[in-house]
């Protein structure tokens, strides 16, 4: 009896994993070797609360679906932890303190879009990566809502069907366009600079 | 298990990133010419423009298949890139020189947030005084643009897109100091019936795309900077 049901417990976490390859995971990650310094580095330092990254997309379980088979195509990791990590990384690089409160200014994200599409079936796949996020910045005293703005970063390629390493290269480019949007706008590094420290 | 797991591994890493000139060699460029050059194509691509599985299917059932199989495929290729001409010589906005809409708004870009002291856009190879003294030029380029299928399940929803090189070139050595080349895509999606109904918002949403590419390149060429000011 204990045989059989150790059998059945073997057969049944085989199934999960099949099931699980059933998915495509990819490590999205925002490119730690290639963060340089932007406008924000002209900022004196600042004391960043970089608050918890809310995922507002529709469908927070996939962030696409493969062209051949329509199985669903997911992050290794959270997808609000992949964008939090890149800001993280964006605010130290330029020179900012990170903190888990309180600080100088509150960092808030949301994510709107995270989506790989694909056009096609043929050798010739046109894959378009998206990346949507709205960023507003507080005073860290008060709490008053200085600034937001929305930022969208797109990567297209063409590359053969149902290619992993295209998917996550489209996902990792237009995270970082979006990121580096967000590092060089002047409006950003002259609200960050206005709050007192 | 061992092959299941192996399976199940994750995505393989990122190819190493493309060599690129370092942020210090743009150190004294203050005084910056844009010049775009080269020819621009416009198109609007809807499908993919080789043949699905309904042809192959077809194809299979031809009689000396090595001999007519080739030459059906030239005939589809050929008629694909007609209708796609017809497509894109009646969505075309005349008025567009997408080349000077991409410089403008890259030099706007670097205006507002950029290094330079001096940045101008132009419409051909400086010379005279405007060559000498500047620092550094521009070069720009948009190999093609148009209209393009992005989104599938949707039958045709197309995005404006851009496609753009540009190279800094030190005036007096000739070194090229910064490039980068970019696919740039609008975010907004619409059908293509749209587009074709309504010229106005064809031509808002290739102008915009073209800004777009624009404060793209500017934004590269700000971060290849790596804080220098």
């Amino acid at each position: 009896m204990a045989r059989a049901a150790a059998r059945v417990a073997t057969l049944i976490a085989l199934l999960s994993l099949v099931g699980g390859c059933a998915s495509r995971t990819l490590d999205v990650s925002y490119p730690q070797t290639e963060v340089k310094k932007a406008l924000l580095a002209s900022v004196a330092p600042r004391r960043v609360v970089v608050a918890p990254v809310t995922d507002r997309r529709g469908d927070k379980d996939r962030i696409g679906a493969t062209p051949e088979d329509k199985k669903p195509i997911m992050t290794a990791r959270p997808v609000a932890e992949i964008v939090r990590e890149a800001v993280v990384l964006e605010i130290e690089k330029n020179g900012h303190q990170v903190v888990p409160g309180p600080g100088d200014v509150v960092l808030a994200t949301d994510v709107e879009e995270f989506w790989l599409d694909a056009v096609g079936r043929s050798k010739n796949t046109q894959y378009v990566g998206r990346v949507a996020i709205a960023v507003s910045v507080a005073d860290g005293a008060t709490g008053e809502r200085l600034w937001s703005r929305r930022y969208v970063g797109i990567r297209r390629q063409n590359a053969e069907a149902d290619s992993k390493a295209t998917w996550r290269e489209v996902m990792d480019t237009a995270l970082a366009r979006t990121i580096r949007d967000l590092a060089t706008d002047p409006d950003l590094a002259l609200t960050v600079a206005r709050t007192p420290r | 298990m061992a092959v299941v797991l192996s399976a199940c591994a994750s995505s393989p890493p990122t190819p190493a990133p493309r060599a690129r000139p370092s942020g210090a060699a743009l150190t004294d460029v203050r005084r910056v010419v844009v010049v775009t050059t080269g020819e621009s194509r416009f198109t609007v691509m809807q499908e993919a423009k080789e043949p699905g599985r309904g042809f192959d299917e077809v194809m299979k059932w031809l009689p000396a298949k090595d001999l007519l199989v080739p030459i059906a495929r030239a005939v589809y290729s050929g008629l694909s890139w007609l209708i796609e001409s017809d497509r894109a010589a009646g969505t075309v906005p005349r008025d567009v020189v997408p080349g000077t809409v991409v410089a403008d708004a890259f030099a706007r870009a670097l205006q507002v947030s950029g290094p330079f002291n001096q940045i101008v856009s132009v419409d051909r190879e400086p010379v005279g005084d405007d060559r000498r003294l500047a620092d550094a030029i521009v070069r720009l380029t948009v190999p093609s643009w148009g209209l393009m299928r992005v989104r599938e399940g949707d039958a045709d929803a197309v995005a404006g897109f851009a496609d753009v090189r540009a190279q800094m070139v030190v005036r007096e050595t000739g070194v090229i100091v910064w490039e980068h080349e970019e696919d740039v895509t609008q975010p907004g999606r619409l059908s293509l019936d749209a587009y074709k109904r309504d010229r106005g918002l064809t031509r808002q949403e290739l102008v915009d795309v073209l800004e777009r590419a624009g404060r793209r390149l500017a934004t590269e060429l700000l971060y290849a900077q790596d804080g220098r000011r």
